[in-house]
């Protein structure tokens, strides 16, 4: 008899929209279980369900053969289901052990919380798994893999024994992910029962026993994790062959577009170098990747090269022309193409139209005597619309469109502005695999037509794939400028991610420091 | 490019907009017949007595010009996301130079005078609000705040002023001299004290339309009000658009209190547009910040305070049911449960 | 009142009782925002804490009664303004303003239906609040001695208020939920607490101190004067602010604010300034340190 069984659970959104189309879901005690599916199948809903954060429609949840009605995150802890949120549900002000008892508060004399109870009682936890996270610590000092610690000793001080994560893994350095892989498998010794929720099938067949593939709201297959080929999952997920593979045509790279020379940033309070003399080169027909684990430099990186942030010292050259200092407005003058990590909030504005989110950098062109030229404008949006397939067309708020769409709003508004210097950053975060597609293509038409782009990731796979040259970032300096040849391995560029390899390092011994 | 919505959505707005006046209106009904011996005249007097003749319709219609002006100052700021607190030191400031300048130039011209008086209104009020703003751009101090407190010291000083150095001694009314007789406007609407100050009204909403949603810098501006960052990201001048909000804000209250002297009242008179500010905030929500929605807002307001008069003058109820008739719109205007009767979800 | 004692000063002295209804307002008004709330309802709760409690006094004969009936409907008050805004989904700001004007209407309308006016209502019969009974040598001692002793009981219950408000916030566990809706509402969704029910009892909080703010003003005067707030609620927020969000903090603001009303006092009658003017600097005082605390903040964290 499973362990778990969710039987024709049906979630309906207002719009009418099934997250959850009469769903079957079993588990197996002591197992590890992934549930796959592309961005927006219904995989969080459903295990939002499981743990009371919403409520099934129609449907039924069985625990070890006894029908429950999980009407919270308490009901669930009581029964023992714990949940490992994708984005942390931390406090960052607040201590670990704050955090970790926050509405369990252990008491002294009933009025007070007993502090030392608390952090001796996490302590005790946090020793047994191994994991090296001080309970006094204020989260907002922790690395982002000790954050997650947090949120795993978060559950099991709540002595769950089914535990839930839900994409844990598209925040950590491959570092971690081996840590939290190494947990898991220690938890399910323990007697534990897991289930992952990702959509990174490496992983799905590294960790887990068995797999439930989902796809549009629909459970499509369950299958045995050793019984089955990446090949086929991904198919079972996408209902079609999926090209792993980016065609990347050879190009003469021409002249230098962008030029960092030296570039360093520090700020007051900091003893270490935000951007610490990173050089740097980005050629037209060129696509240089800067790979590194977010908090190495990456976005101050974005921030410099963009004009949002003023460097230290230095010099940051386009075509020749040094334009450190300058504002993001003269920098769009100059034909700047940008697409922010922050798609949300730097890159559009959710509350205003896909037209009014379209025009902003170029609405220079569609004055007369200050005044807009409303069809003129309308125009120019509806051509965008449809040739980058934006669903909603050009008059709907931008915060009523999917993930995929706002980047396509955002693709169709950068890319429309004809630059010879592109910057990207995280294009893909979040993006299902059709979307992703879309974004290379869009990418690599860019690079074809001139172009030099300057491309911010933390995704090694797509790096891999899409660039001709790869810098990586640890700590704020560059360790690593290496052109992209099939030689180079994700495992060679993790090494330089954590600070384990530097081609640059001053003189005198290479320095393996703890990872940032 | 307004944001053209769809039928269910203004459908929705209006719902909602209806519900709340229903129910305020409802909670006035009830109190009346708890406060009120006379209950039915009261309510008649309220609700219709603003129609009954001439001279109340006039003036109602009078009431709404400077909430118009305000109205207008408050949703400009909103577009923008700023705060202008200071609406009530604002407009009565904006009365006090138009006052002033009147006073300085006794002999002028009355159209170049009374031009003169707005423009000195608008200036200086603009100023007064500008430096919340300014504040704001340049060591983000909350302009909420500052506008309010400074709103305060405003308004003391102003009475400085009129029980002071412009104080005419031949009355008893706190009040400054009166201005000279050819800067008034003209009554239009007699024996009411309607006057052209109404046209203004209408034309100061047309440009503001205009302004906020067809020109440039009204984009930019809304663009700013909408995500800050986005719109820097984007090559707009972020910090502009804190400061000139706020001066655009202060200019058109200011308009109004000086436009409210220079038709209604010929001088400045202490306590004069007491009001007007927090109302002007109503105002501008009822309208959702549209320019073009603070004529029916403003009116709305106008008839209450009408009506809460004539309920007043004949019948035996406090003028100040009125202060509670708005509180009411208050709570409920922005109340959304009220307004998710057909809610269309929106997926982010 | 202030003592015999050659180093009494009386303004400071005065400055200790002027600046209890900014303190009350401001411990109840830090409740709200550590929950996350901006509350601008503080004046409307003082002003209705104001004219029940003097109002109930004279009906009941009790002073303490009077307190305790002001308060209730403080916390009636503050009650309508957290359902409307919690459960109705209002915008808290508009809200608050709609709280301002109700109590600012309903008290005159009321007065108006009771006592057949609109101004000053005066009560003779009233007992005056109770000072607090200290032997003479306390009050002698330099300084300290004058400005500690001496005042009514509602000084020092707001001490007392002061200092318990300080132990729930920091150490209970009701106190770190309050804090937790207010630094992150999701994270607190997310362990099964409803963030509504702190945000609640932070309002009522606020509608209980702000009621006995309200008492202590009309207590102390024997009347009920419309309008009697007179921005006390406002200032109060400030004070959050400027004391950045902790109970020291405020009561270090709220002492200062006391202190220059109280310097403008005194001034009114020694220096030959305009009244209004004098009654404005609080106003500009609390202006310009906010531009001060801004450029301090500013200067702080801005990168090199």
């Amino acid at each position: 008899m499973p362990y778990l069984e969710m039987k024709g659970i049906t979630k309906l959104y207002p719009n009418h929209m099934r997250a959850n189309d009469a769903i079957d879901f079993s588990l197996e005690k002591n197992e590890i279980h992934a549930i796959v599916g592309e961005n927006g199948a219904g995989k969080s809903t459903l295990m939002k369900i499981l743990y009371g954060l919403e409520q099934a429609d129609a449907g039924s949840i069985a625990l070890a053969g006894r029908t429950v009605h999980i009407r919270g995150p308490l009901d669930a802890n009581r029964l023992g289901i714990g949940m490992v949120h994708q984005h942390f549900k931390l406090i960052p002000e607040f201590s670990v052990a704050e955090n970790i008892v926050l509405g369990i508060e252990p008491r002294k004399n009933l009025l007070f919380v007993d502090r030392n109870a608390a952090v001796q009682r996490i302590s005790e936890v946090i020793a047994s798994h191994g994991f090296s996270v001080d309970p006094r610590a204020r989260v907002m000092t922790l690395t982002v893999g000790q954050m997650q610690q947090v949120e795993i000793v978060k559950m099991l001080y709540r002595n769950v024994d089914l535990l839930i994560l839900d994409e844990p893994t598209s925040v950590l350095t491959e570092q971690e992910i081996h840590r939290l892989f190494e947990t898991l498998r220690s938890l399910r010794r323990d007697g534990a029962t897991c289930i992952i929720i990702t959509h990174k099938l490496q992983e799905v067949m590294e960790i887990s026993d068995r797999v439930t593939v989902m796809r549009k709201g629909k459970v499509i297959a369950v299958r045995r994790t050793a019984e089955v080929t990446k090949a086929e999952l991904s198919r079972l997920m996408v209902g079609r062959s999926v090209l792993f593979q980016i065609e990347r045509p050879k190009n003469a790279c021409g002249s230098a577009v962008l030029e960092l020379v030296n570039v360093t940033l520090k700020q007051r309070g900091r003893d270490r170098a935000l951007l610490d003399a990173v050089t740097l080169t980005v050629r037209s027909c060129e696509i240089v990747a800067v790979a590194g684990v977010s908090g190495n430099g990456l976005g101050e990186l974005e921030d410099v090269v963009t004009g949002l942030r003023r460097i230290t010292s230095g010099r940051i050259l386009h075509n020749g022309e040094d334009i450190a200092g300058l504002t993001p407005a003269t920098l769009r003058e100059r034909g700047f193409a940008y697409v922010p990590a922050d798609r949300l909030r730097r890159g559009s504005s959710l509350k205003s139209t896909v037209t009014e989110n379209m025009i902003v950098t170029s609405r220079h062109r569609f004055l007369r005597a200050g005044f807009l030229k409303g069809k003129k404008i309308r125009q120019f949006a509806e051509r965008l619309t449809e040739s980058f397939s934006i669903d909603g067309g050009p008059r709907v708020p931008v915060g009523t469109l999917s993930g995929g769409n706002i980047q396509k709003v955002i693709l169709a508004r950068e890319l429309a502005s004809d630059s010879n210097l592109v910057i990207v950053s995280e294009p893909t975060w979040g993006l299902d695999v059709a979307s992703s597609q879309f974004v290379y293509e869009k990418i690599l038409e860019m690079r074809k037509a001139g172009a030099g782009v300057l491309f911010i990731s933390s995704n090694l796979d797509e790096i891999l794939g899409i660039a001709d040259t790869i810098a990586v970032m640890y700590r704020g300096r560059i360790v690593a400028n290496l052109p992209n040849l099939p030689g180079l391995s994700k495992e060679r560029i993790g090494e330089y991610m954590l600070g384990l390899r530097d081609d640059f390092a001053p003189a005198g011994a290479q320095r393996k420091d703890a990872p940032a | 490019m307004k944001e053209r919505r769809s039928l269910g959505e203004l459908v929705t707005g209006f719902t909602g907009l209806a519900l709340t006046l229903l129910l305020s209106f409802g909670l006035v009904v009830v109190l009346i017949f708890v406060l009120s011996r006379t209950p039915a005249r009261t309510l008649y007097f309220f609700f219709v007595g603003a129609f009954t003749n001439s001279y109340y319709l006039g003036n109602m219609l009078n009431v709404a010009v400077p909430l118009v002006f305000t109205g207008l100052g408050i949703s400009v700021a909103f577009k923008a996301a700023v705060f202008n607190l200071g609406g009530e030191g604002q407009i009565y400031a904006g009365g006090l130079a138009a006052t002033a300048v009147c006073l300085a130039l006794p002999a002028a011209n009355g159209f170049l005078g009374g031009l003169s008086a707005l423009a000195g209104a608008a200036v200086l009020s603009g100023a007064i609000a500008g430096v919340s703003g300014l504040l704001r751009m340049k060591w983000n101090t909350d302009e909420m705040i500052s506008s309010f407190l400074l709103s305060v010291a405003v308004v003391l000083v102003v009475n400085y002023f009129i029980t002071g150095p412009l104080d005419d001694p031949k009355n008893n009314l706190q009040s400054t001299l009166a201005i000279g007789a050819h800067y008034g406007l003209s009554g239009i609407f007699p024996p009411s004290k309607l006057n052209s100050s109404a046209f203004f009204a209408l034309a100061a909403a047309l440009l503001m339309f205009f302004f906020v949603y067809k020109s440039r810098a009204g984009y930019e501006m809304r663009m700013c009000g909408q995500n800050r960052e986005f719109s820097r990201y984007g090559g707009i001048n972020v910090s502009k658009y804190l400061v000139l909000p706020m001066i655009l804000s202060g200019a058109l209250h200011g308009l109004g209190g000086g436009l409210m002297v220079l038709g209604t009242y010929r001088a400045t008179i202490e306590g004069f547009s007491f009001g007007m500010g927090w109302n002007g905030i109503a105002v501008a929500l009822i309208a959702k910040n549209n320019p073009l929605g603070v004529i029916p807002a403003a009116l709305l307001f106008a008839y209450l305070d009408a009506g809460a008069k004539a309920a007043m003058i004949n019948s035996d109820i406090t003028f100040e049911i009125a202060a509670i008739a708005q509180s009411f719109i208050f709570y409920f205007v922005t109340a959304r449960a009220l307004y998710s009767l057909t809610r269309i979800r929106s997926r982010a | 009142m202030t003592g015999n004692s050659p180093f009494a000063i009386p303004m400071v002295h005065s400055a200790v009782d002027i600046m209890t209804p900014f303190l009350l307002a401001g411990i109840g008004g830090l409740f709200t925002e550590l929950a996350g709330m901006l509350n601008i309802a503080l004046e409307g709760l003082i002003l209705s804490g104001a004219f029940f409690s003097i109002v109930c006094a004279a009906a009941t004969g009790s002073l303490l009664l009077g307190i305790l009936l002001g308060i209730l409907c403080s916390m009636a008050l503050a009650w309508l303004f957290g359902a409307v805004t919690l459960y109705l989904r209002a915008n808290v700001f508009i809200t608050g303003l709609a709280t301002n004007l109700f109590a600012s209407g309903f008290t005159v309308v009321l007065a108006f239906q009771l006592f057949k006016t609109k101004g000053v209502i005066q009560f003779p019969g009233i007992p005056k609040l109770p000072a607090l009974v200290v032997p003479a040598f306390l009050q002698k001692v330099p300084v300290v001695g004058d400005v500690l002793f001496g005042h009514n009981v509602i000084v020092y219950i707001t001490w007392a208020i002061v200092l318990v408000s300080s132990v729930v916030i920091y150490r209970t566990p009701f106190g770190l939920r309050l804090r937790g809706t207010g630094l992150n509402a999701g994270t607190i969704v997310s362990l099964g607490l409803n963030p509504r029910r702190y945000q609640m009892a932070g309002i009522l909080i606020s509608g209980l101190t702000c009621g006995l703010a309200g008492a202590m003003l009309t207590m102390e005067l024997g009347a009920f004067v419309p309008e009697i707030s007179s921005g006390r609620g406002w200032i109060a927020l400030v004070a959050i602010y400027l004391g950045n969000k902790t109970p020291w903090g405020i009561f270090i603001a709220s002492f200062v604010f006391g202190l220059a009303e109280s310097v403008s006092n005194y001034a009114q009658g020694a220096v030959k300034v305009p009244v209004d003017f004098i009654l404005a600097l609080p106003y500009v005082f609390t202006v310009i340190a906010m531009i001060v605390y801004s450029i301090f903040r500013h200067a702080r964290s801005s990168r090199v």
